[in-house]
């Protein structure tokens, strides 16, 4: 490790020139068709998860625990 | 380098010339711009770059012609850029392509039509990649590195000789564009609100009419700008519109798309099919959507935590770490339900007690003072209707929706 100290302070100046995320260019003028857009993608989202199912492994052990208390409480 | 006699040399050189003068009198964008490409690396462009190294006089050359003359403000420094940039030198390189391409939009703003558009995208596109790596050069040798900065200065030039009315408007927002790579490159983003608003107040130009490349760049960077706002409904709707009009084959594009887009949906409630962080290899997500699911905290805790210099480094971090009080609604509303079951008619009396313990069971060790705390939050941000009982220790949930969903907004 003590040999490495010296190549995070390297890292982070040259940090400052980069951006991880940048956009590749698409070729000048690229076409696309249209119909093919998005159709996969936007459909991938869910509005609707928040339900009132109590049925999952989480919600098991939650009732579970809170039962066990529920029980050491009243002795 | 193979041999090249100097009449090789010459002619090269003379044929470069040519076709410079030629495309531009036939107005002949794709061949001008092919001219300006030396990134390309195209086996023309190198070696007229070979010959210029071996015919010093290259200057004279066009001196003597009158047709090479009246562009030898363009034809001088970028044959001065061919020659360091075939020799490594790229600080050199960057400042000739620069007084060079500075006469070319001299010439640009004269010509009436926007036949040459194309050859001043690729002048100006590498006038950026070619600034990144001067910079490079120069901080490796220890100096500061400025040619970056300087490209953005060049490149607002641009768009002033682009942003007025005319055929030439449409080439705007490709300069925008790479102005945005630049200052998000910077780090100096705050000088993209300039050319945003000269873009979205422009009302003599409809922004669909811009090329569709450009307005899906266009939207990724101003929705990343509301991310980092935290204007979450204007970042949904902008990285929504580029999610929907990326080419469907630019995986990577898409990705990094929805790196941005799946923070903003988490924040307004709208939760990405695993499908999608499979496809698209997004794992970082997957257990901060789990822990919506469920109500968990712990999990959603170690999730930001696993991948807390990866959401530091795109700066969703603090995106993410406000989900937490949509965990504590759902594990809220987990409580209730399990209480429903058992007994339907006190169900909307949560005792502290039970919170307290069921936070422990999640790992976090809270008093009632600060479970209290937290579930005044809770009501006063409208993710649960109901009040608190603050002498008998109770939460009473409202008997009507007491878990508003968020239904598109943000968390108030």
């Amino acid at each position: 490790m003590a040999t490495e100290t010296k190549q995070p302070t390297e890292d982070v100046k040259i940090d400052l020139f980069e951006d991880d995320d940048e956009f590749e260019e698409f070729e000048i003028n690229e076409e696309w068709d249209e119909e093919e857009e998005g159709k996969e993608v936007n459909q991938q989202w869910e509005d609707d998860w928040d339900d009132d199912d109590v049925s999952d492994d989480f919600s098991l052990q939650l009732r579970k625990e809170l039962e066990s208390n529920a029980e050491n409480e009243k002795k | 380098m193979a041999y090249m006699s100097m009449g090789e040399a010459h002619r090269r050189i003379t044929e470069y010339l040519n076709r410079f003068c030629d495309s531009i009198s036939s107005q002949d964008g794709a061949s001008l711009k092919s001219l300006f490409s030396l990134s390309s690396n195209s086996h023309f462009l190198l070696s007229v770059a070979d010959a210029l190294n071996l015919f010093q006089d290259a200057n004279r050359l066009i001196k003597q012609s009158e047709k090479y003359y009246q562009y030898a403000e363009i034809l001088v420094p970028i044959f001065r850029s061919l020659q360091s940039y075939k020799q490594g030198n790229l600080v050199e390189s960057y400042q000739s392509f620069e007084k060079s391409s500075n006469a070319f939009i001299q010439e640009f703003r004269n010509w009436e039509s926007a036949w040459a558009l194309e050859a001043l995208y690729t002048v100006v596109y590498e006038i950026r990649v070619l600034a990144e790596r001067a910079d490079r050069e120069l901080a490796s040798n220890g100096k500061s590195p400025e040619k970056l900065k300087g490209a953005g200065s060049f490149l607002m030039k641009v768009f002033g000789v682009l942003a007025g009315k005319g055929p030439k408007r449409v080439g705007a927002l490709y300069v925008t564009c790479q102005l945005f790579k630049i200052y998000f490159k910077l780090g100096t983003v705050h000088l993209c609100r300039s050319v945003i608003r000269s873009i979205e107040t422009a009302r003599i130009f409809d922004f669909k009419e811009f090329p569709k490349s450009d307005r899906v760049t266009y939207m990724y960077y101003t929705g990343r700008l509301e991310v980092f706002n935290e204007n979450f409904p204007a970042a949904d709707l902008k990285l929504s519109y580029a999610l929907k009009h990326c080419n469907p084959l630019s995986e990577a594009n898409i990705r990094m798309i929805l790196k941005y887009l799946i923070p903003v949906k988490l924040s307004i409630g709208i939760l990405p099919k695993d499908w999608l962080l499979e496809k698209y290899n997004l794992p970082e997500y997957g257990n901060i959507v789990q822990a919506l699911r469920r109500g968990d905290l712990r999990l959603l805790r170690h999730a930001l935590q696993d991948y807390e210099d990866r959401f530091l480094r795109s700066g969703v971090y603090l995106v993410l770490e406000k989900l937490e009080l949509q965990v504590y609604q759902r594990l809220m509303k987990k409580i209730y339900m399990i209480q429903k079951q058992k007994d339907p008619s006190k169900a909307h009396q949560v005792k502290l007690d039970v919170i307290v313990k069921a936070l422990k069971w999640l790992e976090m060790d809270m008093d009632l003072d600060e479970v209290e705390c937290i579930m005044a939050i809770l009501i006063y941000k409208n993710l649960m209707k109901g009040y608190f009982a603050h002498k008998s220790k109770v939460v009473v949930l409202s008997k009507t929706d007491p878990f508003p969903k968020l239904n598109g907004k943000p968390v108030n």
